[in-house]
């Protein structure tokens, strides 16, 4: 397994958001978090490596387990490797805005790789012509558009030559004509092989790209199948309302 | 007016004191800031209560009473500092604390997506302090910076009362020499205002220079 949880809890305050969550995600997997608004797919996305901490349970990413018994210090260090191994996108993208497209891209090569600059700057190159941005490499964030902003900080997760890619609604916060660019850098990934957690509202791209969607409401996991059987007849009534209030719109 | 030509060298000499205690202040007070904002920010109770409380004294009581328990009141305990001295290490002292509240809130102002970013690439806590939120929390504190520098060259005249011949001093000195007043109290007021200004002039193009970079 590529990730798996096992009685995976959080708590904020005395509100419990996830409730023993076990779940697995296989190599080369695309797995669709699905769920309707405070179910916990954020929460779960950032518990995986290790950007909320843990209340209960356990974390393994790659082979690297992090446990919330375990002492703070081994957390932290197993949680660093994990977030090697897993690249994460966010929302509101959250590039560096004092660094170029380049930059962005690199900043982790440089700082945490330690690689030279030259190398870096080569590798960042060819990842930005990845998400077709090769000629944006010397701009700044605030004079790219979010497409462009969402592809940059793909390619900045993927510098690390992660094994996973956490995408949490990669594509909610950008205007409708600017969504497929994005989506589409996705499928590419997807196709290559990449292990990938997707929260999204995207149906279509659920239907064509997961393997698997993962129906969440109320911090738990209430069903996961095949998407082509989720969206024809889902199993649950949680789930059956989730999509009917999705096709209203 | 010839008065004033005649000594020029004299006050240009308690101006130059003026500004290299305000520099040497600001310098130490901005290690003294950084460190204290990164004790209020990341540090453990004891250590973020004493960095409060350092904070609240400096701020809550005047540079003029700090200036003379530096220079005199510690003499009670065996630590007899020079005028310039003293005048170095209260200024530091007391620019340290306001610079410290500038850099807290610069560093707060920097939004968190900007920290889980780094961290979600790999970053150590303190690589994405110094990488990520530095770079970003300084622009935000430059003008404020800015501010308090100029602030500084104003407040350095308190130490004129510990016998440092700054430029207030050197005016004072002047006039106990000459039996004038007007003369010599307007020719430092005039070397003030052209130093704020001429630093405020300076300060603006850093800023505008800054704000083009992204
Ligand atoms: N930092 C936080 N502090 C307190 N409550 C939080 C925090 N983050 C999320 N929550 C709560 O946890 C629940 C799940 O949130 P989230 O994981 O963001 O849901 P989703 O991503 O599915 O919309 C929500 O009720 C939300 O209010
Ligand atoms: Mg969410």
């Amino acid at each position: 397994m590529m990730i798996q949880t096992n009685g995976l809890s959080k708590s904020f305050g005395g509100t419990e958001v996830l409730k023993t969550i076990d779940l697995q995600v296989a190599a080369k997997e695309i797995v669709v978090l699905l769920g309707p608004s405070g179910s916990g797919k954020s929460t779960l996305l950032r518990c995986l490596n290790g950007l909320e901490e843990l209340s209960g349970g356990s974390v393994e990413v790659n082979g690297v387990r992090v446990a919330s018994d375990m002492p703070a210090r081994k957390k932290s260090a197993g949680f660093r490797e994990i977030r090697r191994n897993a690249g994460m996108v966010f929302q509101q993208f959250n590039l560096y805005p004092h660094k170029t497209a380049l930059g962005n891209v690199i900043e982790s090569l440089l700082t945490v790789k330690k690689l030279p600059r030259a190398e870096a700057e080569r590798i960042g190159y060819r990842l930005l012509e990845r998400v077709g941005l090769a000629a944006k490499k010397d701009e700044y964030p605030s004079r790219l558009s979010g497409g462009q902003q969402q592809r940059v900080a793909i390619a900045r997760a993927l510098a690390m030559e992660p094994s996973v890619m956490l995408f949490d609604e990669p594509t909610s916060a950008l205007d409708p004509e600017l969504v497929g660019e994005v989506l589409e850098v996705m499928r590419q990934l997807a196709q290559e092989g990449m292990t990938m957690v997707v929260v999204t509202h995207e149906m279509k791209f659920a239907r064509q790209v997961a393997n698997r969607v993962v129906f969440m409401d109320g911090g738990i996991i209430v069903e996961e199948q095949e998407p082509e059987s989720f969206f024809r007849s889902p199993e649950s009534d949680r789930a059956r309302k989730f999509l009917n209030q999705l096709s209203e719109h | 007016m010839n008065l004033l030509w005649d000594n020029g060298l004299f006050l240009l000499k308690g101006a130059y004191y003026t500004l290299l205690i305000t520099v040497v202040a600001m310098f130490f007070g901005l290690l003294i800031g950084i460190v204290v904002a990164l004790a209020r920010l990341k540090g453990n109770l004891p250590v973020r209560w004493l960095a409060r409380a350092y904070v609240s004294v400096v701020r809550g009581t005047p540079a003029f009473v700090q200036i003379l328990i530096v220079y005199y009141g510690l003499v009670d305990y065996g630590i007899t500092l020079g005028p310039l001295t003293a005048a170095y290490v209260a200024l530091s002292i007391n620019v340290g604390a306001y610079l410290s509240e500038t850099f807290r809130g610069a560093i707060l102002a920097i939004p968190k997506g900007q920290t889980e970013a780094a961290y979600a690439t790999g970053m150590t806590p303190w690589q994405a302090l110094r990488r990520i939120i530095f770079p970003q929390a300084a622009r935000v504190a430059i003008a404020p910076m800015g501010n308090t520098f100029i602030g500084m060259l104003k407040e350095t005249s308190l130490v004129s009362v510990i016998t440092v011949t700054e430029l207030l001093r050197s005016a004072q000195l002047l006039v106990a020499q000459y039996y004038v007043y007007m003369p010599f109290y307007l020719g430092v007021a005039a070397m003030y205002w052209v130093m704020s200004t001429l630093f405020s002039a300076i300060l603006e193009a850093i800023e505008k220079r800054l704000s083009k970079v992204y």
